[in-house]
């Protein structure tokens, strides 16, 4: 399939926007968080969408107000938050999949419902890959996130696949307060008052929310001590000695000394990643999976 | 030393060590890291390394499984850790190190006793995490534990020297800390433009060697000098 390059420009970029893949897997052995999309069931959703390869770079928006151009044709997807789209300044009414002739002007409005939006391209936007991920990170890419008037790159293909089924934007899984999570490494060192109150209380998103991690409002009081400092993942779920319990996410450092409580379901990560400030949560405990 | 396995969610779980850690244990987790790499990376994500853990990230739920069980009747022998010390020029001057007046007073050291107490080891890098390029050091001296500050500096700048709870590392980058700052490095801890970005690997020792500020202004060299011990 012949290929013409070509070139989006960020009109107007709303403030946390980046690239992101499936995560920088090869920069963790040298302390480098993951990183990735925040929420990669939309992500793949989106990719999916556009016969993508599995790790193609997409942009993830936090915030509404994304004013894009796009210099050549393209086919584009959206997943995730759901928000309105126009093109050319006509409201969309399906905006899964989107056809974009050169110069189209494609705008997204204010998050009706979810936290994260994934506007992917076909063929995935094209940087250069550093440990074989295209992920934004600081100090690890230049640069480390996406602003008004920068430019993306990406492949225009003048044959491409025609647009079949329309496919149905779904928000609701992610709507339910309910999260799975397992019992984390450390579970067992917390008391049986403890872990009764894990499993039963409502969480709420505080405002320290962010790519690395999701501080909830609720203390669980705690005693214990910091422990040897060990590997953490997206998922993982840490209490601090002043009792606060904090969900890893993306950009996590690669090793932590807090205990360990819980582990989020790949599903629950998704899911508390469309979370705003201020929305309950509860652990729904998973029984520990039996290995071997 | 052997490991038990520990499964945290379908996909991913941890080799359990509860000794302590130690150069003997690191030699353990190293020769199963090795091991692993080497027999399952087509059925791995990824794998990382801490003190008393080996985390394991599988692409489905039957390759784990399939490990735990193996596991069970694998017992291998460690490896011989690397003789690689690594030199590493610090300027231990109260200009880089504004920390080191406050923690030698509290200890009730000079501030030459605390220089001679932190270059006096070499320590061992047991893995990377925290910060790109931040290796977790064992073997700081009891005399030095320190806990945490209570209050975080904003921005400790890249190649400070710090010290903090049982640990003693360097800071690659610029970067909010709770370490006590005694002391900065001339030399470059993480270089995002090479395909290797770190120049030390776990196993390898780390030496710190006092340098004067005029020393420090002058060093040209971004990497360490390496000698076989």
């Amino acid at each position: 399939m012949s290929q013409v390059k070509g070139k989006a420009v960020l009109l107007r970029c709303p403030q946390g926007s980046s690239l992101q893949d499936e995560g920088r897997m090869l920069g963790t052995q040298f302390g480098i968080p993951s990183s990735g999309a925040m929420d990669q069931l939309s992500y793949r959703w989106a990719n999916h969408l556009l016969q993508n390869k599995n790790n193609a770079l997409a942009l993830e928006m936090a915030q509404p107000g994304l004013k894009i151009q796009f210099e050549q044709a393209c086919k584009i997807s959206l997943a995730g938050a759901r928000v309105v789209v126009k093109l050319n300044q006509e409201t969309l009414t399906n905006p899964a999949i989107i056809s974009i002739a050169a110069a189209d002007i494609l705008e997204v409005g204010g998050f009706q419902s979810g936290s994260r939006l994934y506007l992917c391209i076909q063929g995935g936007f094209q940087v250069d890959q550093f440990l074989g991920s295209g992920s934004d990170f600081e100090s690890v890419t230049f640069p480390s996130k996406r602003s008004t008037n920068d430019c993306l790159s990406y492949f225009s293909f003048p044959q491409s696949f025609p647009i079949g089924a329309k496919p149905k934007w779904g928000t609701t899984w992610f709507e339910s307060a309910e999260i799975k999570a397992y019992p984390g490494a450390d579970w067992s060192l917390l008391s049986a008052e403890q872990q009764h109150q894990i499993q039963t209380s409502t969480f709420h998103l505080s405002k320290f929310s962010n790519r690395m991690g999701i501080q909830l409002e609720e203390l669980i009081p705690n005693q214990l001590e910091d422990l040897p400092t060990n590997p953490v993942f997206p998922g993982t779920v840490q209490l601090t000695p002043g009792g606060r319990v904090i969900v890893l996410m993306r950009d996590a450092g690669v090793t932590g000394g807090y205990p360990r409580i819980l582990h989020l379901s790949e599903e629950g990560q998704s899911q508390l990643a469309q979370k705003k400030v201020g929305e309950p949560i509860r652990f729904q405990l998973m029984e520990s999976i039996a290995a071997g | 030393m052997k490991p038990s396995y520990q499964a945290l969610s379908p996909i991913l779980g941890e080799l359990v060590w509860n000794q302590s850690p130690s150069d003997e244990l690191l030699g353990y987790q190293l020769a199963y890291l090795t091991h692993i790499q080497n027999q399952y990376s087509s059925d791995l994500v990824e794998v990382r390394q801490g003190f008393t853990r080996l985390s394991l990230v599988w692409k489905h739920l039957p390759n784990q499984q399939e490990f735990a069980r193996i596991l069970k009747d694998t017992l291998l022998d460690p490896i011989k850790l690397p003789d690689t010390v690594w030199e590493v020029p610090v300027c231990y001057d109260p200009v880089f190190g504004h920390d080191l007046a406050p923690l030698a007073e509290s200890k009730n050291l000079s501030l030459a006793e605390v220089v001679q107490l932190h270059t006096a080891p070499s320590y061992r890098i047991h893995f990377f995490g925290f910060l790109p390029g931040f290796f977790y050091l064992n073997g700081l001296s009891s005399k030095l534990f320190a806990p945490r500050k209570d209050t975080p500096s904003l921005a400790v700048p890249p190649g400070s020297v710090a010290i903090g709870g049982s640990q003693t590392g360097v800071y690659p980058m610029q970067s909010p800390g709770g370490w006590h700052i005694i002391g900065r490095s001339p030399l470059t801890f993480f270089d995002p433009k090479k395909p290797m970005p770190v120049w030390a690997k776990p196993g390898d020792q780390i030496q710190f060697v006092p340098i004067s500020v005029s020393q420090f202004d002058n060093w040209k060299e971004q990497l360490p000098k390496s000698v076989q011990k």
